[in-house]
């Protein structure tokens, strides 16, 4: 009889225990300035360990134009650049064309070099958000702080590339 | 243990030791050891699905009732053209001298001996070397190794992605043929796949026209800072969709991308059409003339190229043999500018073959002319769609000239048979296991 109390005493608190589990699968694009400035809630990842799933290219090219424009991807471009990044056998190198073709667009969203530079710590925390949806461990931090203090012709634009390009970014 | 089992055992351990395979340190099992016919190989599948009748046949328009024959295909074939009712295909001036089946062996009867004669079962048939016997699912890389990740992993030493090239006039599903799922092999074997009518087409020239191509140290910043991040990212770049190129190689390909799409957009760039006329172009004679872009650029070793605008054949006769007639052409300029280039001119062997046949028997759709129109079964129903040709054309020095083989009821050769031949080429064939190829070289081609 015991027995059957212990298993019952063990699904329970396996249900509740289990039951609770963090929802890590999360594509969602974060408004970064209310991370910023604490206003609002909404998830981001805890770590970049919780990315396990490839984006396909249509998620990839439509959050890297809303991450670059702040707006949605027209339907057009979502098309144009979905089929480019299928029609070349390195997805590296066909992801290195779409962020150049876009960050060379003149409605682009990218902070000047001086605008980076008066507040570091604001921009990487800015930048790890809007791409990797995640806050920069202190380690990342101080790694991307030391670059873009060290080398004055870093600019942002160069950053915004190596985020995009990364391998963290293709994944969610 | 006896003195005779002893001997038995040590002669055995012996003769296992002297031949188990030495391990490289590169990895591999075995040095290249094959000697090359020729350092470069182009390989064209032609056209979308082309019936015997109207390419070797040169039947023309003999089998919709109409009392004319011919060839239409000048560049690649011996044979007059037809002299009746040439409007409907609009005849050009062929651009070779001598045709190409009298500069190589024409296989004049080669089979498609087993499944479904689809578009995507027939490429994966010419580019594995192996037979596809049930449906595909379109979203996959094929089971078997392309001809690509042989050539790459059996050369030594191992290739760059640069010297194989996946030119293909379609997009899905095309793309997948690139590099196969096979354990052993895979996208780190794998080709440069380049769609150019959607690169060099509407979609780049809208969405790539404007990029910057940056400096080295610019890419240096662009590379470090990735580095970075990547570094502190668990997923390593194994699990990364597609083949790599190095980063250098990858700037040279950027370059390359962004100059043509500018050439294209000025009408610059040279193409396969009669005094380079735009207006005359169509979807295979753009492909065929973005590989001679990337040829002339990288000459690599290795580049399949495919044309696919025949296979409107399925409700226009009369689109099906203007298209054959302007592929044939566009294979005609290719191999003319080959000879044209300080290192592939004399060094490059150039194999043809249609993916598949097509059917005998038409359909029931007639076009605007009232020509019938002809499917490619895919099964048994008609097997003249398993009736195909290859033409294999190089230097008199390596490849036997206006040799023709084959007949109907004796076909010289099968469909899964280029790969092999096209290692023999390359010198590799004799490195990939031999369990992995079904076909074998065709070395009666070869001086």
């Amino acid at each position: 009889m015991n027995r059957f109390y212990y298993l019952i005493y063990f699904l329970s608190f396996s249900f509740f225990f289990f039951s609770c589990k963090k929802e890590t699968e999360i594509i969602q694009q974060p408004i970064v300035d209310d991370y910023i400035f604490n206003v609002d809630s909404e998830p981001v990842y805890q770590s970049s360990a919780e990315k396990t799933k490839e984006k396909t290219s249509e998620q990839y090219v439509s959050i890297l134009y809303s991450n670059l424009f702040q707006q949605s991807i027209p339907q057009e471009d979502l098309t144009d650049l979905s089929l480019i990044r299928t029609a070349l056998g390195d997805k590296q190198l066909a992801d290195e064309l779409i962020i150049n073709g876009l960050v060379n667009n003149s409605d682009v969203i990218i902070p000047t070099n001086e605008q980076m530079r008066d507040n570091v710590d604001e921009f990487i925390d800015g930048v790890y958000l809007r791409f990797f949806l995640r806050k920069p461990t202190a380690y990342e931090k101080v790694e991307l702080k030391q670059e873009i203090e060290n080398d004055l012709e870093l600019t942002p634009e160069f950053i915004y590339t190596a985020f995009a390009i990364s391998n963290e970014y293709k994944f969610y | 243990m006896k003195r005779r089992g002893f001997l038995k055992k040590a002669a055995l351990t012996t003769g296992a030791i002297i031949s188990a395979p030495y391990i490289l340190p590169s990895g591999r099992l075995f040095a290249n050891t094959g000697t090359r016919v020729a350092n470069h190989v182009v390989y064209v599948l032609f056209a979308g699905g082309i019936r015997h009748q109207e390419s070797i046949g040169q039947q023309f328009l003999s089998n919709q009732g109409f009392p004319t024959e011919g060839n239409i295909m000048n560049n690649m074939l011996s044979g007059n053209a037809p002299t009746a009712f040439t409007e409907i295909y609009d005849p050009w001036t062929p651009i070779v001298s001598n045709p190409l089946s009298s500069q190589g062996t024409l296989f004049q009867e080669v089979t498609y001996s087993v499944g479904p004669t689809g578009h995507f079962n027939g490429h994966t048939v010419a580019m594995t070397g192996n037979y596809t016997e049930t449906g595909l699912n379109l979203v996959e890389n094929p089971e078997f190794p392309t001809v690509f990740e042989y050539y790459r992993k059996h050369s030594d030493p191992v290739h760059s992605a640069m010297n194989a090239w996946w030119i293909s006039e379609g997009l899905n599903p095309y793309y997948t043929l690139n590099y196969s799922r096979h354990p052993l092999y895979g996208p780190m074997y794998g080709a440069n796949y380049l769609r150019p009518n959607t690169i060099f087409g509407g979609e780049g020239r809208q969405q790539l026209s404007s990029i910057n191509i940056y400096h080295p140290d610019e890419i240096s910043k662009i590379a470090r800072i990735k580095q970075l991040l990547d570094n502190n990212f668990d997923q390593s770049t194994g699990v990364l969709p597609g083949i790599i190129n190095t980063p250098e190689d990858r700037e040279l390909i950027k370059s390359f991308i962004d100059t043509r799409i500018e050439a294209v957009s000025n009408y610059t760039m040279e193409i396969a059409t009669p005094g380079n006329d735009y207006s005359k172009l169509n979807g295979d004679l753009y492909t065929v003339s973005a590989a001679w872009q990337v040829l002339d650029e990288f000459a690599p070793e290795l580049m399949v190229v495919n044309m696919t605008n025949s296979d409107v054949c399925h409700d226009n006769f009369t689109g099906y043999v203007r298209n054959l007639h302007r592929a044939d052409y566009g294979v005609g300029w290719l191999w003319n500018k080959i000879q044209s280039h300080p290192i592939l001119a004399n060094d490059t062997i150039m194999v043809c073959m249609p993916e598949h046949g097509r059917n005998l028997l038409a359909n029931n759709i007639f076009d605007g002319n009232g020509l019938e129109s002809y499917d490619h079964s895919a099964n048994d129903e008609d097997s003249n769609s398993r009736r195909i040709f290859s033409l294999i054309v190089g230097p008199s020095g390596k490849v036997v000239q206006g040799q023709q083989l084959g007949t109907e009821g004796a076909p010289a050769a099968e469909a899964i048979d280029m790969v092999p031949t096209i290692g023999h080429i390359l010198g590799f064939k004799d490195d990939v296991p031999s369990y992995l190829f079904q076909g074998r070289a065709l070395e009666e081609a070869f001086v």
